[in-house]
């Protein structure tokens, strides 16, 4: 349709509206591909940069020793998203006004999405109050912990750069939750706790005993126990995974596209060619993985929960 | 003569094992890739088809979507943490 439109011009003078949309897009493309061309002519390969080392965007270094602990570039993180959350809910629920704000709004969606959907959608209303505190708070921490990720902060302390002779690290992205220590720690949270409830509702006894399904007697109910009791430690090891590699694998493939293939492979126009990919990702990663991932892991924890104290399995 | 051959195989059998590292990394990611978008592909199928016979259904059936969606995705992810495994850490 559109084709037919730019192929026959109605008046001859002003060209309609999607010939026009056509005509950037073309001449966009044709500054990206003819940019790559030139930049590749004038510059060439630099041959391989077995300098960089990419993992090194990853390493943590420790800033500060206190005996056992210390505090390096995931800490940092890991205070950046508890004051976030922190601020997001007491903050702001201190400064409700009658008529909502922008900010009040959004944080008013949130709080509705964990209420409504996280929590009410999967729990009983008895079971739904007394932890929607912690699912809330492990949702907001998880996406905060995401979303702060994804803004530049100078925290790469082995690149500095020099601004009026003051050595500042440079700007990098790195997230709480791309350390496979956070996301374990957070699934170990959950375990215990759906765990404890289990107990709580059911006894020791009446907990395992709860673990296979109705109706299932004999030799088959011993073996549906131990594939069960298997399945529960999967849970960390999926809820794990899930979480930390998502977010590892989005800040890999945005740091490659952002530059570090062509850098790797010393190729600079490379970068020129990757960098709309770069942002298109780094849109992606933004808008939806980091909250679709924190409403994955609390909607889960609120489905363990729920299946812990359900009656018949 | 001898030691010549000796020398080969052993610079041979690195190379084995560097590309080994690669099938494993490749395979890990590729085929992870494969299944889980198949996955998706379905999980998103099937919304359409239960919207479209239902749109009052829409809010419920789109959460249990994105739940679906996440949760294939991080099969990808399993696989692709296996290959990164064998290709930076075995």
């Amino acid at each position: 349709m559109s084709a037919a439109v730019s192929q026959t011009p109605q008046h001859g003078g002003e060209p309609a509206p999607a010939s026009k949309i056509k005509r950037t897009l073309l001449i966009l493309l044709a500054v990206w591909i003819g940019g790559m061309v030139a930049l590749f002519l004038i510059f060439g390969s630099g041959g391989r940069n077995n300098s960089y080392q990419p993992q090194n965007e990853f390493k943590l270094d420790n800033w500060v020793h206190l005996g056992i602990f210390s505090i390096n570039k995931a800490v940092l993180y890991l205070f950046l998203a508890a004051i976030a959350t922190c601020v997001s809910m007491i903050y702001i629920a201190a400064r409700m006004h009658a008529r909502p704000n922008k900010v009040q709004t959004a944080v008013e969606a949130l709080y509705q999405l964990m209420r409504d959907n996280i929590t009410g959608g999967n729990l009983d209303e008895k079971m739904a109050k007394r932890w929607f505190p912690f699912i809330g708070t492990l949702f907001l921490f998880i996406m905060f912990s995401n979303l702060v990720g994804y803004i530049p902060l100078p925290t790469n302390t082995e690149h500095k750069i020099d601004v009026l002779g003051l050595h500042i690290p440079s700007f990098s992205l790195y997230a709480a939750t791309a350390n496979l220590s956070i996301p374990l720690v957070l699934a170990l949270l959950v375990f215990f706790s759906y765990t404890f409830e289990g107990i709580r509702a059911k006894g020791p006894i009446g907990y395992l005993k709860g673990l296979v399904p109705g109706g299932v007697t004999g030799g088959m109910a011993v073996a549906i126990f131990f594939l069960e009791v298997l399945s529960n430690f999967m849970r960390i090891l999926s809820l794990t995974i899930r979480l930390f590699a998502n977010i590892l694998a989005g800040h890999l493939i945005i740091l490659f596209m952002a530059g570090a293939l062509a850098v790797i492979l010393g190729v600079s126009a490379l970068a020129w060619f990757t960098i709309p990919f770069g942002i298109l990702l780094f849109a992606f990663e933004v808008g939806l993985v980091a909250a679709l991932q924190a409403f994955i892991f609390a909607t889960l924890t609120a489905i363990y929960l729920g299946g812990a104290v359900a009656e018949d399995h | 003569m001898h030691i010549a051959f000796i020398t080969l195989l052993a610079a041979a059998t690195e190379e084995t094992a560097k590309a080994g590292k690669s099938i494993g990394l490749g395979v890990g990611g590729g085929l992870g890739a494969v299944g889980a978008g198949v996955g998706i592909g379905i999980i998103f199928g099937k919304a359409i088809e239960a919207i479209t016979r239902q749109p009052e259904m829409r809010d419920e059936i789109t959460q249990l979507q994105w739940l679906g969606f996440a949760l294939t995705e991080a099969c990808f992810f399993y696989g692709l943490v296996a290959g990164l495994l064998a290709a930076f850490i075995v």
